[in-house]
């Protein structure tokens, strides 16, 4: 992957290279048959950590199976900005390891990094009570370690972001529970890897609040109809609640512990 | 009852004001500790942070580990492109060394392009992996003149609590001895590299070294692996790479002047280190 020749501030390589091109790449389709093992209608096992991060003010680590996400809060703190605003603004950073996709990342910030931190933006905004910060920041930065699939990116993305908002100790409305689907032929996977997504012919993300009963986003792509993404929306929202649970549970663990 | 809760009131009462104490006058805080012989911490002048070292976690990665220092934790990746050789050195392959600190990892980074600080360490992890000659870069070659490997080492820290030197350059090290490569055909007539999916072998290092790090205050207190909160009030910070045979790689100096008897003393600590690391 071409890497900015200009760039001083880092240890160049050399001008071009190139990812290794294997002789054998036809076995995808069987490669995703083979893969999955569960249920059309089960999730990747959770396993959430809060509090990882000493620096940060709070923090929770997120792995389910391969997708493995590193979640740090800073703040509330001053805002930068000299605008005075009544109400705290949220900043939602998301960043690619260099190492965390099949192909290489190049370390400048590109576009999908950033629609995932407004998809997780979207998600979590809702949940905090933002008026109680005037003239401040919260920053959410989130370190993507390993990747297998955006759409689990962004649901674990959201969990860990909502789990560690609490570690902090910032005021919310609710723990925000998200889980994405995927159609897969006329059939709804629940949690797809990559393999899953790229298969698929459309996805959807749900975020939700299962202590209030109500949605804060929902992101659907790709061609599915009305009727089938209505159904991938409650079966999501179902699977939310058992995702709250083991959201209350982990931050519950880590009180008693601390 | 109500003792207990006053006690416990004015407990409390006591961390927050060293709390303050240590914001508003870190020096001073950090004196009085060295004055009792300890650290804040709870550690003596010449003990390490605990090191844990986890390879291999990352699938999509060629080789990857993951090392806890105390509470400074960084992931290390490596990723492996074919590249066209340099003209002047047809044989030899590339590897690319670079530390990322984003701002998830201390409230005194910003997010953007890379800080001072992780360009002088990116800097100096290249120089230690150079000076060291682990890897004999013709050892990637996979066609002289057509093509050789690029090992791209990229070590992201997630948590900074000080000396990310010493434990970016062990997972550095971790990641590289855990990297394996495909093997690779250069085919002459159509000018493609092609790799096998089946056969992978691992990366040959030459040799097995550690880097240990030292901060000197007062020109006399010499304290093992300091921490974040430590490493900013330093006069001097060392660093010393040896091999586990005790072979002197590298030694940096930075900051005030040393004696020539703290420095033998850091060097021979170093070495004990070195073979504490090793398994």
């Amino acid at each position: 992957m071409a890497q900015s020749v200009n760039d001083r501030r880092r240890i160049n390589g050399p001008e071009e290279s190139f990812p290794p091109v294997f002789d054998d790449e036809d076995d995808d389709e069987f490669k995703l048959k083979t893969q999955r093992k569960r249920g059309p209608g089960d999730i990747r096992p959770i396993f959430l950590q809060p509090g990882l991060i000493s620096q940060a003010n709070g923090s929770a680590y997120i792995e389910t199976e391969k997708t493995k996400i590193a979640c740090a809060v800073y703040g509330p703190r001053q805002s930068k900005t000299t605008t005075y605003s009544e109400k705290g603004r949220l900043n939602v950073e998301v960043k690619f390891a260099p190492f965390s996709c099949t192909r290489r990342r190049a370390p400048m910030r590109d576009a999908e990094d950033r629609s995932i931190g407004v998809s997780i933006h979207q998600a979590i905004v809702s949940s905090i009570r933002l008026e109680l910060f005037p003239k401040s920041t919260i920053d959410v930065f989130i370190t993507i370690i390993e990747n297998d699939g955006i759409e689990g990116c962004i649901a674990s993305g959201s969990l860990a972001a909502s789990t560690a908002l609490a570690d902090a100790g910032i005021e919310m409305l609710g723990l925000v529970a998200s889980c994405s689907a995927a159609i897969v032929g006329d059939g709804i996977q629940l949690d797809p890897t990559e393999a899953e997504a790229r298969a698929s012919s459309g996805t959807v993300i749900l975020a939700c609040m299962p202590a209030l009963d109500s949605i804060t986003s929902i992101w659907q792509s790709g061609q599915m109809s009305a009727d089938l993404s209505l159904k991938c929306m409650e079966q999501c929202y179902e699977r939310c609640n058992d995702i709250h649970s083991i959201v209350a549970q982990s931050l519950l663990e880590h009180r008693k512990t601390d | 009852m109500s003792s207990s809760s006053v006690t416990n009131s004015s407990a409390a009462d006591e961390t927050l004001r060293a709390q303050i104490f240590q914001r508003l006058h870190p020096r001073v805080y950090l004196e009085r500790f060295i004055a009792e012989k300890i650290r804040p911490d709870g550690r003596t002048f010449d003990e390490w942070r605990n090191v844990s070292v986890n390879v291999g976690s990352i699938s999509t990665a060629d080789g990857s580990a993951l090392v806890r220092m105390g509470d400074t934790t960084i992931v290390c990746g490596v990723k492996a492109e074919i590249a066209e050789p340099e003209l002047d050195h047809p044989e030899q392959g590339f590897l690319v060394p670079n530390i990322d600190l984003p701002a998830i990892c201390s409230p005194k980074f910003k997010p953007g392009p890379p800080t001072e600080e992780a360009q002088v360490l990116s800097d100096r992890l290249n120089e230690a992996l150079v000076a060291s000659g682990v890897l004999s870069l013709s050892s990637l070659c996979i066609h002289p003149g057509q093509a050789v490997w690029t090992l791209y080492v990229d070590c992201t820290c997630i948590n900074y609590d000080g000396n990310a030197f010493d434990a970016a350059l062990l997972a550095m090290l971790g990641a590289l001895r855990s990297t394996t490569l495909p093997k690779a055909t250069y085919n002459e007539e159509t000018g493609r590299t092609t790799c096998s999916r089946k056969t992978r072998s691992p990366v040959q290092l030459t040799r097995n070294f550690a880097s240990s790090s030292f901060g000197v205050l007062d020109t006399s207190h010499v304290l093992s692996d300091p921490t974040a909160f430590e490493e900013p009030l330093m006069d001097v910070t060392l660093t010393v790479i040896v091999d586990d045979r005790g072979e002197l790689i590298s030694t940096t100096e930075s900051g005030g002047a040393i004696s020539e008897e703290t420095l033998l003393r850091c060097i021979n600590r170093a070495k004990e280190r070195a073979l504490q690391l090793k398994d």
